[in-house]
């Protein structure tokens, strides 16, 4: 096997490695973005804000039973 | 390092003449139209990506002439135009601290600094808030996209000049006092900077420090020969106010608002110059899927700012030099990737079919020589660590390839219309 054989040889295989690891990475990204956006569609408190017209928010603390037992052990 | 890109091209030389009979045998084999269409398609496109990565190259060699030319003759540092600093930041309470460190230590006199953010969830608003001072001035707005907090910040700035930064760059201490100087020239209507890979931490991180020397960095100062230089780094450009207000600010219909904002001046007939001194140092993406999405975010952002300007591509009567750029962008963007990967694909076919393999060799080489010489020169024009240039050998042999797949892939979904995100990538803190 001379040098451009063997050369050959090794830059065919990586090419090859390197065109189906493309696709495979591509198509692991938009997996990866798919499962993300759900989070991404949560509005932050100025947008909240300005979509009711800067009519104030109020919020209500929710103290859930087993914290309130945890706090009274404390 | 010359002496050894020279014994390479020598060596490939000695195999391509030893290697004749093999060129023969495939030279026998073209009957075949499908074979003769591609191999004159490969040999079109080879042709002229070697004549523009020469002229290119030339280009800069001319534009490093004369700008020392320049300096040499220039006296005077101008001063009295005042320069508004704006960096639009969206959750980047990580970098926000040490990017406006880096601006407030600028040696430059006239300026301010305007921290514009774009409704963060988490603590940039704080963090930019502990330096508001004489010089610093935090805004806060309702999440509205990269472009909006720009432009909030123009509203809000009182210089002659408005440079966008990057909220996770850091800039050298005379980067705006270098780029003000160009704006003498009032044809002049923005400036962009060099970007460097501050995170050179994995290959993937120092391929692409390569990759930002030269196929970003050379390639704008070969432009800015002739004044046209395409796209405004985000992490460092420099504007005139007034040209900025004649073009209509920034718009909001792309992913790739620097690229859209210059060609509006460039269509404008306003010069878009370079200024390879003045360098921001960047955060490059760590891990190969957001390198991905960058990659997919640019190449779809450039494509929409192709799509609005596309009246240009044949009224060559009207702006000659914008109907040049925009061609050229369409090269880079859709027919180099495309082509790299069909002439990979089809280089493999005939080899593996005929057992012609010094094809793929010579192909590869041609390529990998060009990027040794390229990144050689690269490297001496800047402060970037001789090491790079070996990188060019990975470079050509898997990055490229990677980095052309995705952008095929965002030209097919950018064509069909498939909606898309803005894709923040999460910073490590290494500026």
């Amino acid at each position: 096997m001379n040098l451009i054989t063997f050369m050959t040889f090794a830059i065919l295989v990586i090419t090859i490695l390197t065109l189906v690891f493309g696709v495979l990475a591509y198509f692991l990204y938009k997996i990866r973005e798919s499962k993300k956006k759900p989070q991404q569609s949560e509005g932050s408190y100025e947008e909240i804000l300005l979509g009711r017209n800067s009519e104030l928010l109020f919020f209500k603390k929710e103290i859930s039973y087993d914290s309130l037992v945890l706090n009274e052990v404390l | 390092m010359p002496f050894f890109i020279i014994f390479l091209l020598l060596t490939l030389t000695y195999l391509a003449f030893s290697n004749l009979t093999d060129l023969y045998i495939f030279y026998r084999m073209i009957d075949n139209g499908f074979i003769l269409f591609s191999v004159i398609l490969i040999m079109v496109f080879t042709g002229i990506v070697i004549l523009r990565y020469l002229a290119l190259m030339f280009f800069s060699i001319f534009k490093v002439a004369i700008k020392t030319e320049i300096q040499m003759k220039q006296k005077v540092f101008h001063t009295h135009l005042r320069v508004s600093i704006i960096v639009p930041a969206y959750n980047e309470e990580v970098v926000i601290g040490r990017s406006i460190i880096s601006l407030l230590e600028q040696t430059y006199p006239n300026m301010e600094i305007l921290v514009v953010d774009d409704g963060s969830k988490d603590g940039t608003y704080r963090n930019a808030k502990r330096y508001e001072g004489h010089k610093v001035k935090v805004i806060t707005k309702p999440n509205g996209g990269k472009s909006r907090a720009i432009n909030t910040g123009i509203a809000h700035a009182s210089g002659d000049l408005v440079m966008v930064v990057d909220a996770d760059s850091r800039l050298n201490h005379d980067a705006v006092g270098l780029m003000v100087q160009y704006f003498e020239n009032q044809n002049i209507a923005a400036v962009a900077g060099s970007v460097y890979v501050v995170n050179q931490v994995n290959s993937i991180t120092r391929l692409q420090a390569l990759e930002y020397i030269e196929g970003l960095n050379m390639v704008r100062n070969g432009q800015s020969f002739l004044k046209l230089v395409n796209i405004i780094p985000g992490p460092i450009g420099m504007f005139r106010v007034e040209a900025l207000q004649k073009v209509g600010l920034y718009d909001h219909d792309t992913f790739a608002e620097d690229c859209d904002v210059t060609l509006k001046l460039l269509a404008e007939g306003y010069s878009v110059d370079f200024e390879s001194d003045a360098i921001a140092y960047t955060e490059a993406p760590e891990h190969l899927l957001d390198l991905i999405k960058q990659r997919y975010r640019w190449t779809r952002g450039i494509l929409q700012a192709i799509r609005k300007h596309r009246g240009f591509l044949f009224h060559t009567k009207g702006r000659p030099s914008m109907t040049l750029v925009l061609w050229y962008m369409l090269f880079e963007s859709i027919v180099w990737p495309f082509m790299d990967v069909f002439a990979t694909i089809f280089l493999l076919y005939i080899t593996l079919i005929t057992g012609v393999n010094s094809l793929l060799f010579f192909w590869w080489s041609l390529f990998t020589v060009l990027d040794l010489a390229g990144a050689l020169y690269c490297v001496l024009i800047t402060r970037e660590k001789l090491s790079l240039v070996f990188y060019a050998i990975l470079y050509r042999l898997y990055f490229i390839g990677i980095i052309n797949l995705a952008k095929i892939f965002a030209t097919i979904e950018e064509w069909f219309g498939i909606g898309m995100t803005w894709g923040k990538l999460d910073r490590k803190g290494r500026i």
